[in-house]
């Protein structure tokens, strides 16, 4: 078999079950929680001021229980949710019946792509040009400034900084709303529909987005690319072109930033893919409508068919990154990976 | 092979002489002193602190020595700030060590066990490691947090943590183990004749240690953010003062918007503090761990 084939199945094979084996741990976590979505339906039911006797209390919670699959032995409720986890589809929702489940994760599920893809996109580059930037002009007063700025932004806790944001922004200076956003049902009919989709998204998502950028952009690609390239810059044969007279631009290009690259590619690939999950804190705090706050929401329920879809798309999520990385990106852009084999 | 309780005393010492030679690991170190008195003085905080109306409420901070309880100023509970913000900087740090203790160990552990070991040991340990990094951290957090809410203390709470935090570790140490395993000095002390366990002791852990160390430091960090993360969503132990339920409390009163400054912004100058406190200490560790880094540090 050709190396690369063999390579290629190895890979697959591995995530494949490593798929399997998150999926399970969180399946027989989500099992652990003490809400019973069915409960806290059958409680909103009783402080509607229906009268119900006892007997048909039981006997409704019965019915519930069985439309939702929750009865049956562990066993049988687990077989079943294995079939759900492999068609990609687990059902109606619990806290929405009888709205599947998968239809509610995809209606939030643009609001967070929008907002984590463009801010982890324009926090990397952001991060990485600043860092790289600071390197070549070392011992001079504005990368000392940067890198002390870094220094004391990244530690900071994120949930810190978004409140001084809310707290400045929108209490001293009200540019931006408190109020929560709730999600419009996005359809699009004519142009001023669009444009309003767009200044609602807008108005909404820019004070979180603020707030990622500012942390992940000055904080984590700020300092790590610096560290790569200030090592990469000391490297006997950056060195050696320097000596040779290699013009400064092409340096800067070709010797250093494309090695720095290599590490931060692959970062940058990693958070793409944790991007599913939504950003929990951010939501929360912004009062954000995204996958995260709906994840917390269903969590807090017990609503396991959309904590799982959600919690299903997230582990695939890493794990297809991980598994592109592995195959086609080292195999294809490291010659020293493809030839280690 | 004994222990030289001396060579290892000097060589400590060496490294700590080293350290201070950085002015970052000097701050770093001053910010954590500091931290680390204050929650000690939390052991001196009178036991009426913890009772709620048991001083006036709302008061602002007051700078008189005869009164150091009202220093800070009240809650909305009537309770002195200034004692609330040390006890809760002493249990957030004694959570922090403890998850860092556990947690990071046993990703050294499995991370050394998956980088020396072949065969399907390997691929198990590869498997649990990605499986777990696979999983977002902060959602399993929270399922952890609410079905074992009734038992969560400080002390229990680290090893909710630990869960979460060995598998990045673990996989940081596994790569380092499988590159220090391809030099030729392993292969070297095994024509020597050095034992399987005498490699991994001798060769592969000195190289990993550093690395521990920082870690060490960092997934103190973590844990203490964690804490506080988990408080926002009010799944920490509310009934007890850490950092993150001292700002939940804050925000639930609605501090920050009555203008109640003085409760809002103890927490938050703690933990920015002994963030950075921190920080500076793990970067400058790793900066003179790595010979390239050392002529950019001061």
């Amino acid at each position: 078999m050709h190396p690369f084939a063999k390579h290629l199945v190895n890979r697959t094979l591995v995530a494949v079950a490593t798929l399997l084996i998150a999926f399970n741990i969180s399946y027989l976590l989500l099992r652990a929680i003490p809400a019973s979505a069915v409960d806290t339906m059958l409680a909103s039911i009783a402080q509607l001021g229906q009268r119900l006797d006892p007997e048909d209390y039981m006997r409704m919670r019965q019915t519930l229980m069985e439309l939702f699959g929750l009865t049956g032995s562990p066993m049988d409720q687990y077989i079943a949710y294995l079939k759900r986890f492999f068609s990609l589809d687990f059902g109606p929702s619990f806290m929405a019946f009888p709205t599947p489940a998968r239809d509610i994760v995809a209606r939030f599920l643009p609001w967070t792509v929008g907002l984590l893809l463009v801010t982890t996109v324009v926090s990397w580059i952001a991060g990485n040009m600043l860092g790289v930037f600071v390197s070549f002009v070392r011992n001079k007063r504005l990368s000392r400034i940067l890198e002390n700025t870094a220094i004391v932004l990244y530690p900071i806790p994120y949930y810190v900084l978004s409140l001084a944001l809310i707290y400045i922004f929108a209490f001293l200076i009200p540019i931006f709303s408190l109020s929560p956003v709730s999600v419009p049902l996005i359809r699009i009919a004519s142009i001023s529909d669009v444009v309003n989709v767009v200044v609602y998204f807008i108005r909404a998502a820019s004070l979180p987005a603020i707030s990622i950028i500012i942390i992940s952009a000055f904080g984590w690609w700020f300092l790590s690319s610096r560290t790569l390239s200030i090592s990469t810059i000391t490297e006997d044969y950056v060195v050696f072109a320097k000596l040779r007279g290699v013009d400064i631009g092409r340096l800067r290009g070709k010797y250093v930033l494309r090695s720095v690259m290599v590490p931060q590619v692959t970062a940058l690939a990693l958070a793409l893919g944790t991007i599913f999950s939504g950003a929990l804190v951010t939501e929360y705090i912004f009062a954000y409508p995204g996958l995260g706050s709906l994840l917390y929401q269903s969590i807090i329920i017990g609503d396991y068919p959309i904590a799982l879809s959600i919690l299903s798309l997230s582990i695939m999520g890493v794990i297809i990154s991980m598994w592109i990385l592995d195959t086609v990106v080292y195999y294809v852009l490291d010659p020293r990976i493809r030839y280690a084999r | 092979m004994p222990v030289n309780i001396k060579a290892v005393s000097t060589s400590i010492s060496s490294v700590l002489r080293a350290l201070l030679k950085y002015t970052r690991f000097r701050i770093g170190l001053a910010i954590v002193v500091i931290m680390v008195a204050m929650s000690l003085a939390s052991l001196a905080s009178p036991p009426a602190y913890k009772r709620w109306y048991s001083y006036p409420r709302d008061r602002p901070p007051r700078f008189s020595l005869e009164a150091i309880d009202l220093l800070l100023g009240t809650t909305t509970n009537g309770r002195p700030v200034i004692y609330i913000t040390i006890n809760a900087l002493a249990n957030s740090l004694i959570i922090g060590v403890v998850t860092a203790l556990i947690g990071s160990h046993i990703g050294l552990l499995v991370g050394l066990l998956s980088g020396v070991s072949k065969g399907y040991k390997e691929s198990a340990t590869v498997l649990l490691i990605d499986s777990f990094v696979s999983i977002p951290g902060l959602p399993l957090l929270i399922v952890l947090a609410m079905s074992l809410k009734d038992i969560i203390t400080i002390h229990t709470l680290p090893l909710i943590l630990s869960v979460i935090a060995w598998a990045w570790p673990a996989r940081n140490v596994r790569s380092i183990t499988l590159s220090i395993m391809s030099r030729e000095i392993i292969n070297l002390a095994r024509f020597s004749g050095i034992r399987f366990t005498g490699i991994v002791l001798h060769e592969v852990l000195p190289y990993v240690l550093g690395w521990h160390l920082t870690n060490f430091i960092n997934t103190i960090i973590w844990a203490i953010g964690m804490e506080t993360a988990l408080a926002i969503f009010g799944l920490s132990i509310l009934s007890e003062d850490t950092l993150g339920t001292m700002i939940y409390w804050a925000l639930n009163y609605n501090a920050l918007f009555r203008g109640l400054w003085w409760w809002m912004l103890p927490p938050v100058v703690v933990i920015i503090s002994i963030f950075v406190g921190l920080y500076l200490i793990s970067s400058s560790i790793a900066m003179y761990l790595n010979p390239r880094l050392r002529g950019y540090a001061q």
